[in-house]
């Protein structure tokens, strides 16, 4: 370069120049919390469930809460929180006098005690609130009904949520609701996948009705033309619904008895037109539902969390345990679409048993210890997970029951 | 003898003026100093519509680069002096941009299916815009010398046509999310497969016209042939006021550079 040219290197310096000085951060998030233990199995089944992600909800409050086992008290721990970069945190006290909060210092768990926290933003002008305790894990119980009687809206009043056994993560069913609302957040209660159908139960009571739905432009846009209805136990993560809806989808709670038999009642009206991926139409194809339980190791061998999502639900080499509505498959193992569905299940209400068949052995001290996670999932569209199906397909669920291995002979089919 | 050289020299400077009267004679309007004519241009359009001053959300630009750039127009001028005159004329243009930027913290409004949601974006924003239309501008001109003028006045632009679009996701570092309604909202992340997109009606939400400030030369290259370049520097705000979507005010700043056949 020769000397005249130097003026040059000015230009990007004056581009540089324009860009103004950086704002003060707005966000205020607690994104981890975790708890120093000198022995972290005296009060958990995992070394890794000392460390909790927080995700970011709408909640007012949220409630940080680590399950400990049910014959440990915990007292007081140093405690440490990931924040917001920038934001501070404070401890509120009962009278409502906040304290700044220092990484590491002692938090009294003692009886189950709820502490409350605000985290404010760099700039001072946005907080979030949250609480931090323990609970004791509830116990699991070997057989468990489901009748889908108890639902209600969500928070935020646009859709709804069921309630689930006390060992479920926040204690309901999941669906994908929540990932439906990103994409139309106008639609009604009524228009999401899974919704309630009141009286529509084979006894008249209320059932669950899962639909495969159009999802529209926005879904077009980004090659995910549909959304399957959906049920399953676990944690939908809301950050990740646009951009992986099968990874947003953590199945499993951790469960003490060996699951041996699903029993529910179902009914199926397949949508009119299967369409592909890309929205073409599938000819000879008719869409079926899917419902599965699945029993996997949680923990791998270097003690490790195992999460399985919406990738792995079926294939995961953790798996023990899997019991499912029956399908075509391909010599390969790979799903087989087709024209004449297998899995039994009519527009008449009926009742099916899906066994649980188990391809390894499940260690009793293991078991006791939590280190087995039980799914139980159900979808209106078995491709749903490849945004392959019918919209419209509609699948109807009631009376569900759960059997476990030393209990399925003491329970009785309720009558219908 | 320096009588001689007076003379001599005075003689020279008669001559080289003369020389010179001829040159503003030979470059000047057709019919001697005072007279008018046309002018027709074809140019190439640069710039870039952008805030002013760049508010504090962009942190950083990745990429800049124009769209489209053509410009097609005529000018009736009159001089009513050998350095004075005006110009009135018709700029048809389709010029545009596209733009990579980081943001922290942006406002915007997104589509989401058939609704759109407003919230706070952090990641690379793409921003893409053309416009179709005239500028017709009145210009003052001054002739600085025979072969050189320079124009300066304001500018009333139409628009034909506009596109607004552009899309936010994930930055080099991988943060690419939207805060839904506000800093403490639920944080959706994207990502470039499945990124936040402005929603179809944000070009619906742009005013038809502009008035700016234009400034420009042309150089006489050959007896009918000028060399030119212009700059028009908006001074309106491209989004109507009652839009909220884009928290800024953004303005058109565009230069052409091309010839001109000169009637």
């Amino acid at each position: 370069m020769n000397k005249s040219s130097y003026w040059l290197l000015t230009i990007p310096l004056f581009l540089a120049s324009c860009i103004q000085p950086e704002q003060e951060n707005t966000e205020c998030d607690i994104e981890a919390v975790s708890l120093h233990l000198e022995n972290p199995s005296d009060f958990f089944f995992h070394d890794y469930d000392t460390l909790m992600t927080v995700p970011v909800t709408e909640d007012v409050v949220y409630d940080i809460v680590f399950k400990i086992k049910a014959e440990a008290e915990m007292q007081c721990v140093p405690t440490s929180f990931r924040i917001t970069d920038k934001a501070s945190l404070y401890k509120i006290a009962e009278d409502d006098t906040e304290t700044p909060f220092l990484n590491g210092s002692l938090v009294d768990f003692s009886n189950e005690q709820v502490h409350r926290f605000r985290v404010v933003s760099e700039d001072k002008v946005w907080s979030r609130n949250y609480t931090l305790s323990v609970g004791h894990e509830p116990p699991c119980e070997g057989y468990m009904s489901f009748d889908f009687e108890s639902y209600s809206l969500d928070p935020s009043g646009k859709y709804y949520v069921w309630e689930g056994p006390k060992f479920f993560n926040d204690e309901e069913w999941k669906n994908g609701n929540p990932g439906f609302k990103l994409s139309r957040s106008s639609a009604k209660p009524m228009e999401y996948p899974t919704t309630p159908v009141a009286g529509g139960g084979p006894d008249g009571s209320a059932c669950v009705k899962l639909e495969t739905c159009d999802t529209g432009q926005f879904g077009k846009m980004v090659n995910m033309r549909l959304a399957s209805g959906s049920m399953f136990n676990g944690v939908f993560d809301i950050s990740n619904a646009l951009k992986d809806a099968l990874k947003a989808t953590l199945l499993g709670s951790p469960y003490t008895y060996k699951p041996t038999q699903l029993r529910a009642w179902l009914r199926y009206e397949p949508g009119n037109v299967f369409q592909n991926r890309d929205g073409s139409k599938m000819d000879g194809v008719i869409d079926e539902p899917d419902m599965y339980i699945v029993f996997y190791r949680n923990e791998d061998e270097y003690g490790n969390k195992i999460q399985i999502d919406g990738n792995d639900v079926l294939t995961s080499p953790h798996i023990v345990g899997l019991g499912r509505l029956p399908h075509h498959f391909n010599e390969d193992g790979s799903d087989k679409l087709t024209d004449n569905p297998i899995h039994g299940v009519t527009a008449e209400w009926q009742e099916f048993r899906i066994p649980v068949e188990y391809r390894a052995e499940v260690d009793p001290d293991i078991l006791e210890a939590r280190g087995y996670s039980l799914i139980i999932g159900s979808a209106s569209s078995w491709q749903g997970a490849f945004f392959k199906g019918a919209v419209g397909s509609k699948f109807f669920i009631d009376k569900m029951q759960l059997f476990c291995d030393e209990k399925e002979t003491e329970q009785e089919t309720p009558q219908i | 003898m320096k009588h001689t050289l007076y003379i001599i020299v005075a003689l020279l400077s008669l001559a080289a003026h003369a020389q010179q009267e001829d040159a503003w004679q030979k470059w000047g309007p057709t019919e001697g100093l005072k007279g008018g004519g046309f002018i027709v241009r074809a140019g190439y359009v640069v710039g870039g519509t952008t805030p002013l001053p760049l508010p504090a959300e962009i942190r950083k630009i990745n990429e800049f680069s124009p769209r489209g750039g053509v410009s097609l127009g005529i000018d009736g001028y009159r001089m009513f002096s050998k350095r004075w005159g005006v110009s009135l004329g018709a700029h048809f243009f389709w010029e545009g941009f596209h733009t990579s930027a980081d943001v922290k913290n942006y406002y915007t409004r997104v589509k989401r299916d058939e609704d759109v949601t407003d919230g706070y974006c952090t990641g690379t924003n793409v921003t893409n815009t053309e416009m179709w239309g005239v500028t017709i501008p009145l210009l003052a001109t001054f002739r600085i010398s025979p072969r050189w003028n320079v124009s300066f006045g304001p500018y009333l632009s139409y628009y034909f046509k506009q596109t607004f679009t552009g899309e936010v996701y994930d930055n080099e570092d991988g943060i690419g999310y939207l805060r839904v309604g506000s800093p403490i909202g639920p944080k959706i992340d994207a990502d470039r497969n499945t990124p936040f997109t402005y929603p179809d009606d944000f070009a619906d939400n742009m005013r038809p016209m502009n008035v700016g400030i234009e400034v420009g030369f042309d150089w006489k290259a050959l007896r009918h042939m000028n060399v030119f370049g212009l700059l028009d520097w908006g001074l309106t705000n491209i989004w109507d006021p009652k839009f909220e979507a884009i928290t800024f005010k953004m303005f058109p700043i565009y230069g052409t550079v091309g010839v001109a056949y000169r009637y």
